[in-house]
């Protein structure tokens, strides 16, 4: 037995590493509790807020009766068929705009000219707001899905783009020259250098576009109406429903939430060896 | 002593005084209106402009909100006055909303639907499979259809409804759809206006089929809180008096109405050559009241001057105008104001048959008639 052993198990130090391994069993179990106690604290004060008439029930209704508006709506089917419609439109928008901006970003990183070129028509779409254009998307697509979907696409595509070129351009020229000096194919450079190398900051921007994507999708139905929860939220405030507005609300958080949390999932499993490298 | 009865009665004028200018000072009151500016608020800007609210004691600021956010607010008392149509207040009556119908503003249901007049299309019953533009299954112009519908005898499933938001001249020109449901004052003129500049696809003329064809609904009016009705029916009534009032003035002289509505609405086509012959005319009128004409005398004032007009100026230059002259009709009546029972159980038939309303409701708790100006005793 070596003396940090000898010092651990010695009747004099026991409470010490005890102390140690309960503040760290209780900072784990702390951190895996605390976003499941914030909802619950936010549910409260909701309540207490109803509860003590603060505000009229059509502004904020109990927690209650969204509930009871939750079930209703699940029941005849309005929520699922509104959800279905949004989700499709947020997964399909979502996958073109990532593939234009991984794509395109990849392009500019490698090529800095090209960036030059066409950073002025970037920087435009991007400082213009969609809800400025989309009206103008339901005249050249429809009234159909196409226009939601591009307005998603659109919205998905700036931040992907930023990050991948940022990603690509903050390797370090040491590495690649290392590459290029051992005579590395293109696919070798891309796939043990680039990639590695850029993804975790893909991966932020990744994050920022699955929330954004929800964003695109209901500024779409917003404008030209249809079936998702865009549109759910404007009939349900015409129908004066504000119980099925929150329900429709909720969804369209939890739908981001988990989106974000599912790309979060990719980046912990993806960037595995970046932590590893850290020890 | 002297000096001090003095100091007193010094301080006795003062406070007076002060008590004289807070009693003047007008009380700050918003209006919420929907959407954006338009011609078709001119009782609004006309009766500010005149300074019918100021003499009723309202310094008036003007919000445009959506339809739904207009009722919330005055139902919770943020706001006293709103412009809401008549089925959202029966519909926010029902969900609890304490809102009260003051003023009925439009006589007739604004809402009709318009096609090519080479479509063929003459009745809602030449409609069964054709595609019809909403802006979506919300609102005035989708009570309106159904309206229309129900009094052809056909359902939504007998027609293909598109949604295509408030895109409806250039939804019909582009043939995304075969009619729409729109404002048959507003954009039926504006697609006439497009067709006649060949920039309306195949397009050359319009027919509108009115949902007054269906019978009288309640539209557009004067809402406020049920709680400030107890509390300040005076106020109620003050305010209700100046639109009156600013309603009347632009019924009788749309040209004085259309050059008081130009600092509120920024794309109002307002030439100075128009401005200038406006003027001139609105003045003209101005005299024409004086003798006080029948109402159908100045019913054919409005035609003459339209005519007028439209010899000196071209459609482009005077579509807002033409907006105008039509919501006017919409607009004018025997009693501005008045509310007629039938509108309203027409209005809540149809919304019972659309699934809206599963209650019965008490309309006796959701419009009134007592704020309504008397007509005048010799009234034309």
């Amino acid at each position: 037995m070596n003396l940090p052993d000898a010092l651990h198990t010695s009747s004099l130090f026991i409470t010490k590493p005890k102390r140690r391994r309960t503040f760290a069993s209780i900072k784990a179990k702390w951190r895996f509790l605390v976003p499941l106690l914030t909802p619950l604290v936010i549910l409260l004060g909701w309540h207490t807020l109803t509860a003590r008439a603060l505000y009229p029930a059509f502004i904020i209704p109990p927690p209650a009766d969204v509930a009871r508006a939750f079930v209703e709506a699940m029941q005849d089917g309005t929520l699922p068929k509104a959800f279905g419609v949004t989700f499709s439109q947020v997964m399909i928008g979502l996958a073109i705009g990532s593939i234009l901006g991984l794509s395109l970003g990849y392009i500019l990183g490698r090529l800095p000219v090209l960036e030059t070129l066409f950073a002025p028509l970037i920087i435009a779409f991007q400082s213009t707001p969609v809800v400025a254009y989309a009206p103008l998307l339901l005249i050249w697509f429809g009234s159909g899905h196409t226009s939601k979907i591009f307005t998603c696409a659109v919205i998905v595509f700036f931040p992907l783009l930023m990050n991948t070129l940022v990603g690509i351009r903050q390797i370090p020229a040491s590495l690649k020259d290392v590459f290029r000096v051992l005579r590395a194919s293109w696919w070798h450079t891309f796939t043990r250098l680039e990639l590695p190398g850029a993804l975790p900051v893909i991966l932020t921007g990744f994050k920022t576009s699955a929330t954004l994507s929800v964003i695109g999708a209901i500024v779409g139905e917003f404008v030209s109406a249809g079936d998702g929860l865009g549109t759910l939220v404007t009939k349900a405030r015409y129908d004066y429903n504000t119980p099925l507005v929150y329900v429709a609300i909720l969804t369209m958080t939890t739908l981001a939430l988990s989106l974000y949390s599912l790309v979060s999932l990719l980046e912990w499993r993806l960037l595995r060896w970046q932590r590893a490298a850290r020890g | 002593m002297v000096t001090g009865f003095r100091w007193l009665a010094g301080a006795v004028l003062l406070l007076s005084l002060g008590l004289m200018v807070g009693a003047q000072e007008p009380q700050p009151e918003r209006f919420l209106l929907t959407f954006i500016p338009n011609i078709q608020f001119s009782p609004m800007y006309t009766a500010i402009e005149q300074g019918y609210f100021a003499e009723a004691g309202y310094d008036v600021t003007l919000e445009y909100l959506n339809e739904p956010d207009v009722i919330d607010l005055v139902a919770a008392g943020q706001v006293n006055f709103g412009v809401a149509s008549g089925e959202q207040v029966i519909l926010a009556n029902v969900r609890s909303r304490p809102v009260n119908f003051v003023y009925n503003w439009f006589q007739q249901y604004p809402v009709g639907i318009v096609t090519s007049a080479d479509s063929g299309i003459t009745s809602m019953n030449d409609f069964k499979g054709k595609k019809i533009g909403i802006p979506g299954r919300f609102g005035a112009s989708y009570t309106g259809l159904v309206a229309l519908l129900n009094m052809a005898e056909l359902t939504e499933a007998d027609v293909e409804l598109v949604e295509i938001g408030f895109n409806a001249p250039e939804a019909l020109c582009i043939g995304q759809v075969d009619a729409a449901a729109v404002y048959s004052n507003n954009e039926p003129l504006q697609i006439q206006l497009r067709a006649a500049d060949g920039d309306c696809g195949d397009i050359r003329d319009v027919t509108v089929i009115p949902v007054s064809d269906a019978g009288s609904f309640v539209s557009n009016g004067l809402i406020t809180n049920v709680d400030y009705i107890t509390e300040s029916p005076e106020r109620v009534q003050a305010f209700v008096s100046a639109f009156d009032q600013g309603l009347k003035d632009t019924i009788n002289n749309p040209a004085r109405a259309y050059l008081l509505s130009a600092p509120y609405i920024e794309t109002l086509p307002l030439t100075p050559d128009l401005e200038a012959r406006l003027t001139e005319l609105a003045d003209i009128q101005d005299t024409f009241l004086a003798l006080e004409p029948t109402r159908d005398d100045v019913t054919a004032s409005r035609e003459e001057l339209r005519s007028l007009l439209h010899e000196e100026f071209d459609d482009a230059t005077l579509i807002q105008f033409d907006i105008l002259l039509n919501t006017i009709e919409m607009w004018d009546a025997d009693v501005p104001g008045f509310s007629d029972l039938d509108a309203w159980e027409n209005m809540v038939t149809t919304l019972t048959a659309m699934g809206l309303l599963d209650t019965d409701v008490n309309l006796d708790r959701i419009y009134t008639n007592e704020f309504v100006p008397e007509p005048p005793a010799s009234n034309g």
